[in-house]
């Protein structure tokens, strides 16, 4: 079976010749937990909305499920779970009510399940107390919750997910990578969009890296750990004749602070340079490897820069 | 699907406008085709018309009117000017009758105003007309002899074939008269009469008849002002049927709950004038205008198209108030060998009112008119 | 990729009738319409509408006297249902269905529902078609409140009986009644071309404040339109032209010219303002 999710080229420009998403070319393979990354602004939820057909790519194509979007969406919708952008509900309804129109409106779903399939997706987002209470009453998380909930109403073979643990507690953030772990075991493929690194460290086999519209880098998780290169930080007073000794052997990329020295170590074993840097003198506080987080990758593939990509 | 898919889709409701301006505008046009008929000369088809004889019909007739007169609002509050006004009511505008004829003496005529119906009907005995926005029902006896003509009992004006037969007696060496094509009219084949006035004195342009080619009924009548390219009449048939309508749909039960008031109609079978009469219509070339209670019976001056009436009587002293008042103090003024008066002007319509109580109103310009005025008894 | 593959053949099986629910949606529709307190309160008031003119008939105790229907509710109560729709349809009617079709697709835009339910999936198409239905049927239900109130109210305050026609005939009070029906019925119809402009302004925005007030705006602009004579010529095109036409139907036999030219205008105006709508909704971009 081909991937779930497949775009070759996709590009969105907004009137006003903005360019939100450009040339992206996405393979999400089946089965996984695919993390779709990037700073604000830098075309996830745009690439989102072009997959589930709520807006005309400029050029490009997409294919869900193995089939072309937005041509097929009436066959494909219903196998897709989705949440977009923030949850969006009838305020003056209860929770369950919002549930039960967004499940009528799929003609595939079976309304003699419907009441008890909108139970059993509260029940899973922890809701089943507040079913009842207007949307207008629910908290933000509350809503999010709601909003997964409706991506859970059928068994999907694909959930798009928006910004999943937005505005959700901790308890509520666990809970949900609990369940996107939990989908994942049955079969389904997830994918998800966020801003939270350890989210992805935690749930996701697969991440994406978004940049201004244009996607970085696409791979495994462990792939994009693995080419972070551990880094080996010496905690010393003597920090000039650490840094000499170091350089002396070979380690790049040195970078001196108040207290610590730190520089790529290459291909040497680590006790090597603890010996050197014993025989030279230099007083250790403190010694080891530090495996950089996806974070630093983060922020090494999309730049330092804290304003908002436009 | 591109966005320039998307923008082809904006098709389908430029289609849509063009389907229903299409079938909203050329509808009527294709279903009015010039129909195939055989040649037929003016004077056979005036003949047939004279000898045309039906044992009834029924069917709808609109009319529509613009003699160019001004709106005068608040005339129905002129007191005294009450049947003028209802005349001006009728004349202008549009209308809808239902009418129903059985030969010889049952007819019966319902205007249909808007949430409103006004009716005449006559089974022969006796004539009811019938007011639904008051509720009023008038009972009108006949005199015996009258019976024999109907017509002169009621109102005509909603019958072509009357409307036509008065046109046709006012073709005289002053008309030019041509069968113009044909035309299809409540969904008859009909053929197209034409009638030019040949004096520049009348404010007629043409008359057109469209003359039934089977029952040889006069269907539609167009009267067009000798300006302008909008019809000042136009008076036919939407739908007709020359099956006789039975003796009941001639008659008139009043309601419960009904005023009902008992006129007898004079023997000298003057119109009663409860009853209106020919609102717009071509019979206006030998206006015999509805006198109100007050004024003289009019007379006739001239004849064929530039002939004038005058109207004895008539209180414009009490008119120096009031919007009709209004719009006689902006008329111009004239005078002549007559006397002085004031004159009003339309596309279709003259009046002169003179200050000594006399109207003179005719399809004419207004030179026409003072000539007129001029040989006109005092 | 064989779990995938379970996965579609699970999907498949716990989907044994798929495409058979399309009516779900349109009850749906229903239920957001008519569950609305705005809704309610708005069809409150049209039922009010019968009750107000026959109480103030009660009191002034106006025999006959007053043209038109009016001046007949006091001897017959089944003109209250007549004379209530007929005074409902210049201002009130025409109100509530700018109000429920100016929402219609707007309110969905601005709530961020109408991602929810285009992903659910909805079908643009289909989800117009809802729409539309619901606003017909509202229609329907606001000129069969006033039915229904008129009917009650009129019975209770009036005498009632045989009923006086237009054309001077009378008619069995069942004859009556169903006139009165059909007048509500064409009256219902009558509101959906406006019903279409409606959700076709809708359809342009995500604000349905705006969308109302460009709808009343649309219905006040074609009001003034009808009524200048100088347009004459253009008249019969005008949506409100031909409005008053229903009460042809309480001549003897109906005439139904008029009627029918009216219909039609109104199924021209639909046509046109349901396809535009739909070519809006099919190629918008929903955010
Ligand atoms: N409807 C629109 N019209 C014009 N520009 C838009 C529109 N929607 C989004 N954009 C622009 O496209 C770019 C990408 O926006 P998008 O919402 O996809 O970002 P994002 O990656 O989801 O950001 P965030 O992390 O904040 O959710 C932004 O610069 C945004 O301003
Ligand atoms: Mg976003």
């Amino acid at each position: 079976m081909s991937a779930p999710v497949v775009t070759r080229g996709l590009t969105k420009r907004f009137h006003g010749g903005q360019v939100a998403v450009d040339a992206v070319d996405l393979e999400v393979p089946a089965g996984s937990v695919y993390g779709f990354l990037g700073p604000n602004g830098s075309g996830k939820t745009t690439t989102i909305r072009m997959l589930l057909g709520l807006i005309a790519p400029t050029s490009g194509e997409v294919e869900l499920l193995g089939e072309p979007m937005p041509k097929a969406h009436l066959r494909v919708l219903p196998r897709v779970g989705a949440l977009v952008e923030g949850p969006a509900f009838y305020p003056f309804w209860s929770g369950q009510a919002n549930l039960l129109r967004f499940d009528a409106a799929d003609r595939t779903a079976d309304p003699k399940t419907r009441k008890a399939r909108a139970g059993e997706a509260l029940e899973r987002v922890g809701l089943s107390n507040a079913a009842n209470k207007k949307v207008r009453a629910y908290s933000l998380g509350m809503r999010q919750r709601l909003a997964i909930a409706v991506a859970l109403m059928q068994r999907r073979e694909l959930l798009v997910l928006d910004e999943p643990t937005n505005g959700l507690d901790p308890q509520g953030t666990r809970e949900v990578r609990h369940l996107i772990r939990e989908l994942a075991g049955d079969g389904t493929t997830v994918f998800t969009s966020t801003h939270l690194l350890a989210e992805v460290e935690q749930v996701c086999t697969h991440a994406a890296v978004m940049s201004r519209g244009k996607l970085l880098r696409q791979s495994t998780v462990a792939d994009l750990r693995s080419e972070l290169r551990p880094r080996l930080i010496v905690r010393t007073p003597d920090l000039g004749a650490a840094a000499e000794t170091l350089q002396g052997m070979g380690v790049t990329e040195l970078k001196t602070s108040e207290e610590t020295v730190e520089g790529d170590p290459g291909e040497l074993p680590i006790e090597k340079f603890a010996a050197a840097l014993v025989a030279a003198d230099v007083r250790i506080h403190g010694f080891g490897l530090e495996r950089p987080s996806l974070e630093d990758a983060f922020v090494a593939l999309t730049g330092e820069g804290f304003d908002v990509a436009e | 699907m591109g966005v320039a898919q998307r923008s082809r889709r904006w098709l389908v409701p430029v289609a849509t406008v063009a389907v229903v301006a299409g079938v909203g505008a050329l509808g009527p046009v294709v279903a009015d085709a010039s129909p195939k008929l055989p040649t037929i000369t003016a004077q056979d088809l005036l003949a047939k018309v004279q000898t045309a004889k039906v044992d009834g019909l029924s069917g709808t007739v609109h009319s529509s009117t613009d003699l160019g007169l001004p709106a005068i609002p608040g005339m129905d509050g002129a007191d005294g000017m009450q049947g003028a006004s209802q005349v001006l009511a009728l004349i202008n505008g549009d209308h809808t009758a239902r009418v129903a004829f059985a030969s010889p003496d049952k007819a019966k005529v319902s205007i249909l105003d808007a949430q409103a119906e006004r009716l005449w009907t006559s089974d022969g005995t006796s004539a009811w007309a019938y007011d639904s926005s008051k509720r009023e029902a008038t009972k009108l006896t006949l005199p015996a002899h009258s019976k024999a003509k109907p017509e002169k009992t009621l109102p005509q004006s909603y019958d072509p074939q009357a409307v036509a037969k008065q046109i046709l007696t006012a073709i005289d060496p002053t008309t030019k008269v041509q069968v113009s094509g044909t035309e299809k009219v409540a969904g008859r084949d009909a053929y197209k009469l034409r009638l030019v006035p040949k004096t520049d004195k009348s404010t007629v342009g043409s008359v057109t008849l469209a003359i039934d080619s089977k029952t040889w009924v006069p269907l539609d009548v167009t009267v067009m002002p000798r300006t302008g390219n909008d019809p000042a009449v136009e008076l036919g048939f939407t739908s007709v049927s020359f099956d006789v309508p039975s003796a009941s749909s001639f008659t008139f039960t009043p309601p419960k709950g009904v005023k009902v008031t008992d006129e007898k109609v004079p023997s000298k079978a003057e119109r009663p004038h409860s009853i209106p009469q020919r609102p717009g219509n071509p019979s206006l070339i030998k206006p015999t205008k509805p006198g109100t209670a007050n004024a003289g019976k009019p007379t006739v001056i001239g004849t064929g198209w530039d002939s004038v009436a005058m109207i004895r009587g008539a209180q414009t002293g009490g008119l120096t108030g009031g919007p009709l008042g209004q719009l006689l103090a902006k008329a111009p003024s004239v005078q002549g060998s007559w006397g002085t008066g004031k004159i009003v002007t339309s596309k279709m319509i003259s009046a002169l009112i003179t200050d000594d109580g006399r109207v003179f109103v005719g399809l004419v310009t207004p030179d026409t008119l003072q000539a007129a005025a001029a040989k006109a008894p005092r | 990729m064989s779990p995938s593959e379970a996965t579609a053949d699970a999907a498949v099986a716990v989907r044994p009738s798929a495409g058979r629910h399309t009516l779900a949606l349109f009850i749906s529709e229903l239920r957001l319409v008519f569950g609305r307190a705005r809704t309610q309160v708005g069809l409150g008031v049209l039922a009010a509408v019968p009750l107000l003119i026959g109480i103030a008939i009660k009191i002034t105790g106006s025999e006959g006297g007053t043209d038109g229907f009016i001046g007949q509710i006091a001897g017959n109560g089944l003109f209250l249902i007549v004379a209530s729709l007929g005074l409902s349809l210049p201002f009130f009617l025409p109100t509530a269905v700018t109000v429920i079709s100016g929402e219609s697709l707007a309110g969905e835009a601005s709530l961020g529902t109408l991602r929810s339910l285009l992903t659910a999936p909805a079908g643009r198409s289909r989800l117009l078609a809802a729409k539309m239905v619901a606003l017909a049927v509202f229609c329907l239900a606001a000129t069969m409140t006033i039915w229904i109130s008129g009917l009650i109210v009129g019975f209770i305050l009036f005498p009632v009986g045989d009923v006086l026609l237009l054309s001077g005939s009378t008619v069995s009070l069942g004859n009556g009644l169903l006139r009165a029906f059909g007048i509500a019925i064409v009256i219902s119809l009558s509101l959906l071309g406006l019903a279409g402009i409606g959700l076709f302004i809708s359809s342009l925005t995500s604000t349905p404040l705006a969308a109302m007030a460009a709808t009343f705006g649309t219905f006040v602009v074609l009001g003034i339109l009808t009524a200048i004579p100088q347009l004459h010529a253009i008249h019969p095109w005008l949506l409100i032209y031909r409005w008053q036409s229903f009460a042809d139907l309480l001549r003897d036999p109906p005439y139904w010219h008029e009627i029918v030219r009216n219909l039609l205008l109104q199924a021209g105006y639909l046509a046109v303002f349901y396809t535009a709508a739909w070519a809006r909704i099919t190629s918008r971009d929903i955010t």
